[in-house]
């Protein structure tokens, strides 16, 4: 505020005067305002706290026995003598399970879609606007259960369906055979992962660097190489063995048929799979159609006068393009397919919400239940959220 | 112009001010501790908010017409009709098996009547009070017949399907993990997914109390193979002990309920029914007989308990609702629980039903 406000004062001005003058002056009318409601919202926020200190957060009862198994553990080897702690991780990671894989198969379905609703082929052209239509307007737990309900028409174990003996369909699952390893699979499978994305990284610093400096290696081989010895080395310090896994159906001694090896899609994961999938699968169509819609048409043209096949012109010229558009609203998706995943209490897929509602009417403590289940799902939506973020740094840097 | 602007977002800002700080003291916190009465909220409302099932044959369902029937639907009715007189001014709430304790402590319902198995945990760490169970079950076991299982030992490796939010999920994993016998649960929210799963034989056995079973097992549809084609393990995985609760300190409700429910248990020993309690209320036969009714015993005085309803509140609970036989006999027995040699009989048959003295 410019000190001219409070140097046009004469002493023999009232109070009332002085006032006057002050608030004419927009500068501090505004300043006014803010500094007024700037101590309302401090006093809110004390209150706030004040009274979520008088709540009780204990998590001390999440430490007691179990009590209750769960039918999908992974990664983790779950029984119900574990901690409830140990209870709900298992919940977590079944809701990452889904989330993962549903997140990477509705993109894929989603931007063949969306290039299938701007085909000129009639036929395609029409499948895939029924399929937004229809999917996109229905509710999404309707989906899941209906899914649900599909799946359980398919065979009952003893008469299941048997491709060459090598896959097993049936209501209780789909097997498929699978490369199995010994215990430390999982952990390789996880390093591998690193290893994909420190190559990568690697790669495009590499390329930075070539860019920059001298033109002598290739990125690519270089990163190709680190990411095999590191699935080398891994594999021998680790010591994993693989071996081929065929599923197989035995009956025991009471009748009971068991299904055993290869690699098991239950019904509930796949019911919540599919249903995610479709449902996400419509709005990234849709996503990805606008954003090529809204390129420029010359685009296009030029790319089919420099002579580019139709599968060079999207993939080299339209999608990079479009990409810069498709990824902010897709992050959005990839959320909401994250918390639509917790619609899957409704067909017995024990999620993180079902684990968490089982904890629930088993201790109570409703309350800081539901804040650990708040403060999960903002988790998980913070790190897609970060890596859609730092995706999207890349595609919308000028002249990428 | 300005100015009025100001003054109009200042005041704006006070009125809020104002309001803060006044909640903050005025509140009283609203936590377990502060006991409540819901006896004189419920006479205020002039409606009972009763917590049901309505899945459940036999116990709480929901009848063609729209209205609710079952053996816990007429207690809710006996305790309307002794708190407000009339057995219909009732409000019921179906609830999940997972929602029905958040219901009762939010204060959604006022007493939930339910088939809810009295614990330990539920009583102290959800914060509820149980009355005396109304009927004392039995956690069970239903397969197919033609499995060929008969104990829960050759059902190793199978799948189960379980009602999530219930005490039969703890159970069947007691019963099985401390056995070191390996099973795989289906855990469902509500019954109608649990069932559909079942009948396509998805899940290998279901399990659930004992009168669940009964109730579901009589209603199983013939496309499916009927009753005949299900069978109900002889083996009882656990008690359960099912009856009315409310929430803790909570003492008036719940001295009303407790006591409604004996009075409909004393009423069945003492032979009083619905068509004689109104001569029986006329001319009692015994000094016990009058106090249960609420009228004096040839010409004396009538003894009020306290309870802070009418003190002949039995009698309206026995000519609208019946005596605890009756109800039974009304819901259960077609499903064929059979009270003989049952813990459900009268303590003078040798079961479990037992008033304490209405004195």
């Amino acid at each position: 505020m410019p000190s001219s406000l409070f140097t046009q004062f004469k002493s023999e001005d009232s109070i009332k005067k002085k006032l006057n003058l002050l608030f004419r002056n927009r500068i501090f009318r505004r300043f006014f305002i803010q500094f007024v409601f700037g101590i309302f919202l401090l006093l809110l926020f004390f209150y706030i706290v004040d009274k979520a200190l008088n709540l009780e957060l204990g998590f001390g009862h999440l430490s007691s026995r179990a009590g209750f198994g769960l039918s999908h553990t992974f990664i983790i080897d779950y029984n119900s003598n574990d901690s409830r702690w140990m209870g709900y991780f298992a919940g977590v990671i079944n809701t990452i399970r889904v989330s993962l894989v549903g997140i990477v198969l509705a993109t894929i379905l989603g931007i063949f879609m969306g290039l299938a609703r701007l085909s000129p082929n009639f036929l395609i052209n029409k499948i895939s606007t029924g399929y937004v239509e229809f999917i996109r307007n229905t509710p999404l737990l309707v989906q899941i259960i209906f899914w649900q309900l599909i799946l359980l028409q398919l065979p009952h174990i003893s008469k299941a369906l048997t491709f060459g003996g090598l896959s097993v369909f049936s209501n209780k699952g789909i097997l498929l055979p699978i490369i199995s390893s010994n215990e430390n699979g999982s952990l390789w499978t996880l390093i591998l992962f690193l290893g994909l994305i420190i190559s990568l990284i690697l790669r495009s610093r590499l390329f930075k660097y070539k860019e920059e400096h001298v033109d002598l290696f290739s990125p690519n081989l270089i990163s190709f190489f680190t990411f095999v010895v590191i699935a080398i080395i891994s594999f021998f310090a680790l010591s994993i063995k693989l071996s081929p896994s065929v599923p197989e159906v035995n009956i025991n001694q009471y009748g009971t048929y068991i299904q055993s090896g290869g690699f098991i899609l239950t019904p509930q994961f796949a019911a919540v799979l599919f249903a995610l999938v479709l449902y996400t699968g419509t709005f990234i169509t849709e996503i990805v159609r606008g954003s090529i819609q809204s390129l420029p048409k010359g685009q296009t043209e030029a790319a089919m006068a420099l002579g580019l096949n139709s599968y060079q012109r999207i993939t080299l010229i339209i999608l990079p393009q479009a990409l810069r558009s498709i990824i902010p609203p897709l992050t959005n998706q990839y959320l909401n397919l994250t918390k639509n995943s917790s619609l899957s209490v409704a067909i017995a897929y024990p999620d993180l919400f079902m684990v968490s509602r089982t904890i629930m009417n088993n201790a109570g403590h409703a309350l800081p239940m539901f804040v650990l289940i708040l403060i999960t799902y903002l988790t998980l939506s913070l790190v897609i959220s970060l890596i859609m973020n730092i995706i999207n740094l890349r595609v919308t840097r000028i002249g990428a | 112009m300005f100015k009025f602007r100001l003054i109009g977002i200042i005041s704006l800002f006070s009125v809020l001010f104002v309001l803060a700080a006044c909640s903050e003291e005025s509140t009283s916190s609203g936590s377990s501790d502060a006991s409540s009465n819901t006896l004189e909220v419920i006479k205020d409302r002039g409606t009972l908010n009763c917590g049901v099932n309505d899945n459940l044959t036999g116990f709480g369902v929901v009848a063609p017409d729209g209205s609710f029937e079952g053996f816990d639907i007429d207690f809710c009715k006996a305790i309307a009709a002794a708190i407000l007189g009339d057995s219909s001014k009732v409000e019921y709430t179906p609830l999940t098996a997972s929602a029905r304790f958040e219901a009762l402590g939010s204060g959604e319902v006022d007493v939930l009547i339910r088939n809810t198995t009295w614990t330990a945990s539920r009583d102290r760490d959800l914060g509820n009070d149980f009355t005396a169970p109304t009927f004392y079950d039995g956690q069970g076991m239903m397969v197919y017949a033609d499995s060929g299982y008969d104990s829960i030992e050759s059902m190793s490796g199978a799948t189960v399907c379980v009602l999530q939010g219930t005490t039969t999920e703890l159970n069947l994993d007691d019963r099985f993990t401390g056995s070191g016998i390996p099973y795989t649960p289906l855990t469902f929210e509500t019954n109608d997914p649990l069932q559909a799963a079942f009948e396509a034989k998805q899940c290998e056995g279901w399990t659930t109390d004992k009168s669940g079973l009964a109730s579901k097992r009589a209603g199983f549809p013939a496309a499916s193979g009927g009753p005949e084609a299900l069978v109900v393990l002889a083996e009882t995985l656990s008690k359960e002990p099912l009856g009315p609760l409310t929430r803790d300190n909570d003492s008036e409700l719940y001295d009303v309920v407790q006591w409604v429910v004996f009075g409909m248990m004393q009423a069945e020993e003492s032979g009083i029914t619905s068509s004689n309690v109104s001569s029986m209320a006329a001319n009692p036969a015994d000094p016990g007989m009058a106090r249960l009714l609420g009228v004096g015993f040839e010409g004396g005085e009538v003894q009020d308990f306290g309870f802070g309803i009418s003190p002949d509140f039995m009698q309206n609970v026995l000519y609208q609702v019946g005596n605890y036989g009756e109800v039974y006999d009304r819901h259960l027995v077609p499903l064929g629980l059979t009270r003989e040699g049952s813990l459900n009989a009268q303590w003078t048959d040798g079961g479990l039903i037992y008033a304490p003295p209405f004195r």
